[in-house]
C-alpha cells in the first residue's frame, strides 16, 4: 500500500495498523497523515519536486529504491532541511515519532535488502584461514601481511560475497607460498644440534654505558672549556663544531649523564642488569639468536629477580623482537617474576624464530610500547628525582637454546617428500610427479585436482630441471602454484557433487561437512581423525558430528573461532583505534590491553567449555583472568599467565562484560570515556536492540561551544534537537550508568574535567558522577549495579543476538529473515540444557542449514 | 580468453639497436635528461618536439576539513575571493587554483567513507542482493586513455596500516572497471622501487621469467576450469574475480614484455631511496616528490594517492586520533583540525611548486599539462554535502584563480566528467554525472 491508497482507504474504513514484522520493513501507516500534511504540497505525484514523489511511495520497504527514498526523507528531516524553513513545521512529538519509526525500519530494511536472502556465496579463504591452512600443511606460520585484511569489510571475514580478489593478489599468493615452502623445508641429513647461548648481560651493558656516559662527559667538558674561556677562540678550537654543538652536548649531559652515573654506581649492577628507563628508552637485555642457527622453536631461560620497593604490578617482564622505533618491541609475551623464599627458578619463555625474521630477542620491564612514552616516563621522574625512575627488576643471566625439533626431518618434509629425499630415488622425474600430485590432493581438501592440472605442473618442473635447476628449486614452483590455485584458495561446494539422490543434492558430502566444521571451529582444514571419519562415512552416523564438534571445540585451536567471532561481532577493533595516554593511564600498556582483550575470549571459552549460559556474559559471580588482570582488578595475586576462573564478591563491579576493562576501553577514545559509544555498544550487543547508525549531515550543536561542560550537560544538548533526541534519549542514559568506569575500565567516583590549550590547562572542574538513568524499555536504575541488574534481565535477547552473529559467521552470509526458525530452534535446545551456550553452538552445527549447501 | 587476442594486438617496441645499446651502455642507474627519457619510443623517428602529454593526480585526504576556516565564504565568489585561513599557505598559487563548493555524491550515506566512492560516485546498494557495490573510478577511466604509452598505466599510492583515517573500504582511491579495489604501493620505499629501481637480472633471464609466468597462469587456469564445474551462478561470478585477476596480470605481462629492454629512466637529480621509518607529514612530502619525479620521466600519467591522516596529525604533535579530530568542537580537537588543514595546504603548495619547477620538452612545465584534485567525500564531521574540492594544474583547460559555488548537491561526478573532457578524453558520463560544469571553463 502506498500513501495515496492509504489516504483513500483511511477515509472510508478503519485499517488495522500492522506491527512491522521481521519479514519486511514497514513504515507505520499512521505517519501517512503527517506526510500528506507537511510534504505533499511539493512532493506529491503531480509536483514531485526534486524528483521526490512521496504520494506513490510504498510503506513496505521491500526494494532498494524504496529504501533509498525513505532514507532521503530521513536525512532531509534529520538535517532540518525539510520541511523548508518558511513552510509549516512538524511538532516535536510528530517529528520524533516519525523519525524513530523511520530510522528503526530502515535498519531492518538495510539488513534484509543488503544481501541475498539466505544464500552464501562460495568464498576464498580469508587471511586468517589462509595462514592457518598453510600452517596445517607445512608446519610453519607465515604472516600474510601483503594480502588484504579481510576483517575490514564491516561484516564478518567469513562472508563470501565480501571477500574480493584484487588485481595483484594472485602474485602475492604465489610469493607467500614460495616463502612458506622455503621456510618449511629443512633438508639436512641429521637433526641440527641445538645452539646454546649463555649471557651474563651486565658485562657488555656496563662497558657500553661506561663508554657512552664517558663520551657525554668528555664532550660536556669540552663545552665547558669553551664556556669558561675568554671567548676569543671558536668552539672548534675546543673540539666541538660550533655553538649549536655546544648547546647540544650540554643538553645531552643534562638529560642523561646523571642517570647513567647513578646506574653505574649502583653496586647491584656488578652482577646484573637493572631494567629501568633511561632517557633514550629503557635499559633492556638483548639476546641474539646466532645467524647460522636454523629456524625453529627456541627456549629462553631468564634468571630474573625482583628488587626492593617494587609493587606487584611492577614485577612483569615483557619480551619480543625489536619494534619499528627504538623503545618499541614486537611483543611476544609478558611474564611475572616471582620472589620465592629460596633459590629462584629461571623463567622459561618459548620463542619461534624464522629464517629471515628478526634474531634479536629483547627483554624489558613492562611498559607502554612507544618511544615517546619511554622518554616521557623518564623525564617525568627526572623532574622529581633528578635521575629518572629507579629499577624494579634485574636480570642476572639468560640462556638461549634451540632450535628444538620434535621429529627429524620436520613433519612437513616427510609428508611432502613421502618416499624420502629425492637423492635416494632412482627416477627423480617420476618421483616429482608423485610428490606434486600428492601435495595437490592434500592441499585441495575435497575436490581432486584434474590430471591435466597435474600434467601442467609436472611440465613446469621439467622445464625448470631442463633449465639446469636442482631438484628442490625445480619442484618448488609447481608446489607454490598449487597454493595459489582456485582449488586451494576457495572453499567450493559445487552442487553437482553432493551426497545422495537428486533431492538430496544440496546436502554437503561428508568430506565437505568435515571441511565446513573445521573451518568453523579452527579456521583451518580438518585433522586426520575428522577426515578419516568423513571418508569412511562414519560422520553421517548419529552423534559422530556432535562428538567431533565437541572435540574440536575443546582443542586450543578453537581459539581462532572464539576470538574471531567475538572480535568481529563486538567490533573490538575499537580497542586498537586509540593510543592510551601513558601519563594518565600508566598501567594500561600493551600487555594489559592484550590481557584485557583475551579476557573477553577466555570468558567465552570458559562458558562454552563448562556448558554455562551465554547470559553469564551479562552478569556473573566470577571472572576469568590471568595474573596481570587479577592485579589490575585488585582481586588479589594469582600465579601464572594462564586465564582461570576466580569468584568475585557480590558488590564488586567485576563479572560479565560490563565489568571488563576491554569493554570500557572500547567505549573511550584513549583519553575520555564516551557515554554515547558505551550506550550504543550496550544497546547493540547486550540488549540486541541496535540504534540506527549516526546519520550524515546532522547539524553541529553550536550552543555548547567553548564551554566546559560535563558529558551529561554536553549530551543534554542532544535532547534539545528533536532529530538528535529520538536516539540519544535511549542511548545516553546507559552510557551515564557506566560513567563510574574510567577510559581504561578502572572504578572512579568523580569526573575530572579539563579544558586545555596545547599542553596548558586553562579550566578545571570536578563533577560527582550521577549514574542514575533508565533503559530504553523504561526500567530505571540508581547506579551501575542497578544498571547491570536490569541489563541482565535481557538474557534472552542477548542470546538471540549472539545466535544471529554465530549464524552469520558460520554460514558466511548476513543473517536473514529465513534464519529466524533456525535461531529459535537453537535457543530452544540451549534452554533445554540450562541455557548452555555450548548446546546452542552444537544445535547450530547439527542443523539442516549448516549441513546444507548454500 | 579475451586477453590473448589483446596480446597479439600489442605493439612490439620500436627500438633501434643503437638506441638500445645507448640506453644500456651506462649503468642501469644512468640519469637521463628529460627529453631523452620522455616519449622517445613514440617519437624516435619524428623530428618535432612532442606535445607534452596530459596527466592526472587525485589526492584523497580522508576525513573532511574544518568547515569554518577551510571554505571561502559562499557569498564571496569569483576571482577576488578572500583565501581562508586553512588555505593560506596556497596564497602564492591562488591564480592557479579553483575552489569549488557544493559538489556531492548523492548516494554516499557512509559518514566515515571519504574515499570509497569519492572518484566513482557509485551507489553502494545499486546491485540488489549485494551489500557492497562500486564502479570504476575516474582515474582508471583516465588511465585507459592516457596509459598506453607509459610503463605503468596508472600508479596507486596509499599508506601502511588500517588505521581509521576516514577513507572507508578499498585498497587505494582506484576501482577497476568491475568495481573491484585496485591495490596500492603503501610506502615511499615501495613506490621508489616500483618507479625507479631496475631489475638487475640479465635480460635473457627476465625474458625466460616472463615466459614462465605465462605458463604459470595457464596452469592455474586449468584448475579454474575444474573448479567452475557445478558452481552456481553467484559462485561463478565469485570465481570470475580470480580469473579477472589473472587476466589483468596477463595484460600487465604483455606490457612488461614490451618494456623489458627499456631501463627505468631516472630524472635529474635522481631520487634516492626514502628512509623506511618515514611517517605522516614527511611521508606525504616524499610521496609528492616521487610522483613529480615519475611524471618528469613519464613513467606513468595517472596517480592516485590515498593519504595517511592518523599518522599525519600525530606527526604534527597531535595526541588524538583522526576520527576524534573530525568530530571537532572549539577546543583542542578544533585546534588539531585547523593545524591539519594548514599543514595539508603547505604540503599541497609544495607539490604544486614541484610540478611548476619541472620543465617539459617544449619549455612549458609539468604543471601546465597536469590536473590535480585534492578532496574527500566528507565535508567535515559527518556531513557529506559540499565535499571539499580544490583543482589545480593546466591539464584540463580550467580558468583557474576563482572560487565557484555551484547549486547545492551538484554531482561531484560532473566535475570528474569535466576534467576528463577538458583533457581530451572521450566520455559521455561518469558515475551519476548529469553533465559538465561549464563554469569551470568560462570566466
Amino acid at each position: 500500500m502506498n500513501i495515496r491508497k492509504f489516504i483513500c482507504a483511511a477515509s472510508a474504513i478503519f485499517l488495522p495498523s500492522f506491527a512491522p514484522g521481521l519479514d519486511i520493513a514497514e513504515v507505520p501507516e499512521k505517519h501517512g497523515d503527517i506526510l500528506a500534511e507537511y510534504c505533499f504540497e511539493c512532493h506529491d505525484s503531480l509536483t514531485g519536486k526534486g524528483g521526490i514523489d512521496l504520494e506513490d511511495l510504498s510503506f513496505r520497504i521491500d526494494a532498494v529504491g524504496t529504501a533509498e527514498t525513505w532514507q532521503k526523507v530521513l536525512n532531509a528531516m534529520n538535517s532540518g532541511e525539510m520541511p523548508p524553513e518558511d513552510e509549516p513545521q512538524l511538532s516535536d512529538d510528530e517529528k520524533i515519532a516519525l523519525l524513530q519509526d523511520l530510522s528503526g525500519q530502515l535498519v531492518v530494511a538495510r539488513e534484509q535488502l543488503s544481501d541475498t536472502g539466505g544464500t552464501s556465496t562460495m568464498r576464498r579463504l580469508n587471511r586468517r584461514e589462509y595462514e592457518n591452512t598453510i600452517e596445517a600443511l607445512l608446519g610453519v606460520r607465515i604472516e600474510a601481511e601483503n594480502l588484504p585484511d579481510d576483517a575490514n569489510s564491516g561484516g564478518f571475514d567469513t562472508t563470501g560475497s565480501a571477500l574480493f580478489f584484487s588485481a595483484d593478489q594472485f602474485e602475492q599468493y604465489l610469493a607467500i607460498a614460495r616463502d612458506a615452502l622455503d621456510e618449511a623445508f629443512l633438508f639436512g641429513k641429521k637433526k641440527p644440534k641445538p645452539v646454546r647461548v649463555e649471557l651474563e648481560p651486565e658485562t657488555s651493558k656496563n662497558a657500553f654505558l661506561t663508554k657512552t656516559s664517558g663520551t657525554i662527559k668528555a664532550n660536556y667538558d669540552k663545552a665547558q672549556n669553551w664556556r669558561n674561556s675568554d671567548g676569543s677562540k671558536p668552539p672548534s678550537h675546543f673540539g666541538l663544531l660550533d655553538e649549536f654543538d655546544v648547546k647540544f652536548r650540554e643538553r645531552l649531559y643534562n638529560q642523561q649523564y646523571e642517570g647513567y652515573r647513578k646506574y653505574l654506581d649502583d653496586p647491584r649492577t656488578k652482577d646484573a642488569v637493572l631494567l629501568q628507563p633511561f632517557f633514550n628508552g629503557t635499559n633492556t637485555v638483548t639476546v641474539k639468536v646466532p645467524n647460522n642457527a636454523p629456524r625453529g622453536e627456541f627456549r629462553l631461560q631468564v634468571f630474573a629477580k625482583v628488587l626492593k620497593g617494587a609493587e606487584r604490578s611492577e614485577t612483569y617482564i615483557e619480551y619480543g623482537f625489536p619494534g619499528a622505533r627504538s623503545g618499541e618491541i614486537e611483543r611476544l609475551g609478558c611474564v611475572h617474576v616471582p620472589s620465592p623464599k629460596g633459590k629462584a627458578e629461571p623463567l622459561t619463555l618459548p620463542v619461534t624464530v624464522s629464517s629471515d625474521g628478526p634474531r634479536d630477542i629483547i627483554l624489558r620491564h613492562r611498559q607502554h610500547n612507544n618511544r615517546d612514552a619511554a622518554r616521557g616516563t623518564f623525564l617525568q621522574s627526572q623532574q622529581k628525582t633528578g635521575t629518572g625512575p629507579s629499577a624494579k627488576l634485574a636480570i642476572d643471566k639468560v640462556i638461549l637454546t634451540g632450535p628444538h625439533f620434535e621429529t627429524w626431518p620436520p613433519r612437513a618434509v616427510s609428508e611432502v617428500f613421502f618416499k624420502g629425499m629425492w637423492w635416494t630415488q632412482a627416477d627423480q622425474d617420476t618421483y616429482a610427479r608423485e610428490i606434486i600430485a600428492r601435495f595437490a590432493r592434500r592441499a585441495f581438501r575435497v575436490r581432486q585436482p584434474s590430471p591435466a592440472f597435474i600434467d601442467r605442473l609436472h611440465k613446469l618442473y621439467l622445464e625448470e630441471t631442463n633449465a639446469g635447476k636442482k631438484f628442490y628449486e625445480a619442484i618448488r614452483e609447481p608446489l607454490a602454484i598449487v597454493l595459489a590455485s582456485p582449488g586451494f584458495l576457495y572453499l567450493a561446494e559445487p552442487v553437482g557433487e553432493g551426497s545422495g539422490k537428486k533431492e538430496k543434492k544440496t546436502n554437503l558430502s561428508n568430506a565437505e561437512l568435515a571441511v565446513r566444521l573445521s573451518y568453523l571451529l579452527w579456521s583451518a582444514p580438518p585433522d586426520q581423525k575428522l577426515m578419516t571419519d568423513a571418508k569412511s562415512g562414519k560422520l553421517a552416523e548419529k552423534g559422530v558430528l556432535r562428538a567431533h564438534a565437541g572435540r574440536l571445540l575443546d582443542d586450543r585451536r578453537s581459539d581462532e573461532f572464539i576470538s574471531s567471532l567475538a572480535h568481529q561481532w563486538l567490533h573490538m577493533e575499537r580497542l586498537d583505534f586509540f593510543q592510551f595516554d601513558f601519563r594518565s593511564f600508566p598501567e594500561f600498556d600493551d600487555s594489559m590491553k592484550e590481557a584485557a582483550r583475551s579476557e573477553v575470549f577466555e570468558t567465552i571459552r570458559h562458558i562454552l567449555k563448562n556448558r554455562l549460559p551465554a547470559s553469564d556474559l551479562l552478569d556473573a559471580d566470577y571472572v576469568v583472568v590471568n595474573n596481570l588482570l587479577a592485579d589490575y582488578y585488585g582481586l588479589g595475586p594469582v600465579e601464572g599467565n594462564h586465564f582461570r576462573k576466580i569468584p568475585v564478591p557480590e558488590k564488586t563491579p567485576r563479572g560479565g562484560f560490563l565489568g571488563m576493562a576491554a569493554v570500557h576501553a572500547m567505549g573511550s577514545d584513549g583519553n575520555h570515556s564516551s557515554p554515547v559509544e558505551r550506550g550504543v555498544w550496550v544497546m547493540r550487543y547486550l540488549l540486541n536492540d541496535p540504534p540506527p547508525p549516526a546519520p550524515p549531515n546532522v547539524p553541529q550543536l553550536s550552543r555548547v561551544r567553548g564551554k566546559l561542560l560535563s558529558p551529561r550537560e554536553e549530551l543534554d544538548a542532544h535532547m534539545e534537537e528533536a532529530q538528535c533526541a529520538q536516539c540519544h534519549r535511549r542511548i545516553d542514559p546507559i552510557g551515564f550508568g557506566l560513567q563510574n568506569f574510567d577510559p581504561v575500565g578502572q572504578w572512579r567516583e568523580v569526573l575530572h574535567l579539563k579544558k586545555t590549550k596545547g599542553r596548558r590547562v586553562v579550566a578545571k572542574k570536578e563533577v560527582t558522577i550521577d549514574p542514575a538513568g533508565q533503559l530504553p524499555d523504561g526500567s530505571t536504575f540508581e547506579d551501575f549495579y542497578g544498571l547491570r541488574r536490569e541489563v541482565a534481565k535481557h538474557g534472552e535477547a542477548f542470546t538471540r543476538g549472539f545466535a544471529e552473529a554465530l549464524i552469520e559467521y558460520g554460514l558466511g552470509r548476513p543473517y536473514g529473515f529465513s534464519d529466524e526458525n533456525l535461531r529459535e530452534r537453537m535457543l530452544k535446545r540451549a534452554n533445554a540444557a540450562d541455557g548452555s551456550m555450548r548446546e546452542l553452538l552444537l544445535a547450530f552445527i547439527e542443523s539442516e542449514s549448516f549441513r546444507r549447501k548454500k | 580468453m579475451k586477453s590473448s587476442t589483446k596480446l597479439t594486438k600489442m605493439k612490439t617496441p620500436a627500438l633501434s639497436s643503437s638506441r638500445r645499446s645507448f640506453l644500456r651502455s651506462g649503468s642501469a642507474l644512468i640519469a637521463l635528461p628529460f627529453l631523452e627519457s620522455l616519449g622517445f619510443r613514440r617519437f624516435a623517428s619524428a623530428a618535432a618536439a612532442p606535445t607534452p602529454p596530459k596527466r592526472f593526480a587525485f589526492l584523497g585526504m580522508g576525513f573532511g576539513v574544518t568547515s569554518e576556516t577551510w571554505y571561502p565564504d559562499q557569498k564571496d565568489t569569483g576571482a577576488d575571493y578572500t583565501l581562508p585561513e586553512g588555505l593560506a599557505p596556497l596564497a602564492k598559487h591562488r591564480q592557479d587554483l579553483t575552489i569549488i563548493q557544493n559538489l556531492a555524491n548523492q548516494f554516499n550515506n557512509e559518514a566515515h567513507w571519504g574515499s570509497t566512492f569519492w572518484l566513482t560516485g557509485a551507489n553502494r546498494y545499486a546491485e540488489p542482493g549485494q551489500s557492497f557495490h562500486n564502479t570504476v573510478s575516474v582515474d582508471q577511466v583516465a588511465a585507459e586513455a592516457l596509459g598506453n604509452d607509459t610503463r605503468y598505466s596508472s600508479v596507486q599510492l596509499s599508506y601502511k596500516g588500517t588505521d581509521n583515517s576516514g577513507h572507508g573500504p578499498g585498497l587505494s582511491l582506484a576501482w577497476n572497471r568491475q568495481g573491484k579495489p585496485v591495490s596500492a604501493l603503501n610506502t615511499p620505499v615501495a613506490a621508489f622501487h616500483r618507479l625507479f629501481s631496475d631489475d638487475t637480472t640479465p635480460l635473457e633471464q627476465r625474458q625466460a621469467d616472463l615466459l614462465k609466468q605465462r605458463s604459470i597462469l595457464d596452469t592455474v587456469l586449468e584448475d579454474a576450469k575444474t573448479t567452475r564445474r557445478g558452481l552456481t551462478k553467484t559462485d561463478k561470478d565469485k570465481l570470475d574475480e580470480y580469473l579477472q585477476s589473472i587476466r589483468e596480470i596477463e595484460e600487465r605481462l604483455a606490457k612488461e614484455k614490451e618494456w623489458l629492454e627499456v631501463p627505468k629512466p631516472l630524472p635529474d637529480p635522481a631520487p634516492v631511496e626514502p628512509d623506511k621509518s618515514l611517517q605522516g607529514a614527511e611521508e606525504i612530502k616524499v610521496m609528492y616528490d616521487l610522483m613529480a619525479a615519475a611524471m618528469q620521466v613519464d613513467t606513468t600519467r595517472v596517480f592516485t594517492y590515498r593519504q595517511p591522516l592518523d599518522s599525519f596529525i600525530r606527526s604534527l604533535g597531535a595526541t588524538i586520533t583522526a576520527h576524534n579530530m573530525s568530530h571537532y568542537q572549539p577546543g583542542n580537537r578544533m585546534d588539531v583540525s585547523q593545524m591539519r588543514d594548514l599543514e595539508q595546504s603547505k604540503l599541497f603548495a609544495h607539490f604544486i611548486d614541484r610540478l611548476k619547477s619541472i620543465k617539459e620538452a617544449d619549455g612549458s612545465s609539468l604543471f601546465d599539462h597536469t590536473t590535480v584534485a585534492l578532496g574527500s567525500n566528507i565535508h567535515s564531521i559527518h556531513y557529506l554535502t559540499n565535499c571539499p574540492t580544490i583543482i589545480t594544474g593546466g591539464g584540463a583547460g580550467i580558468q583557474h584563480g576563482r572560487h565557484l559555488v555551484m547549486p547545492p548537491k551538484t554531482p561531484l561526478c560532473n566535475l570528474w566528467l569535466s576534467l576528463l573532457k577538458g583533457s581530451g578524453i572521450e566520455a559521455d558520463s561518469h558515475g551519476d554525472s548529469s553533465g559538465q560544469i561549464r563554469e569551470l571553463f568560462v570566466s
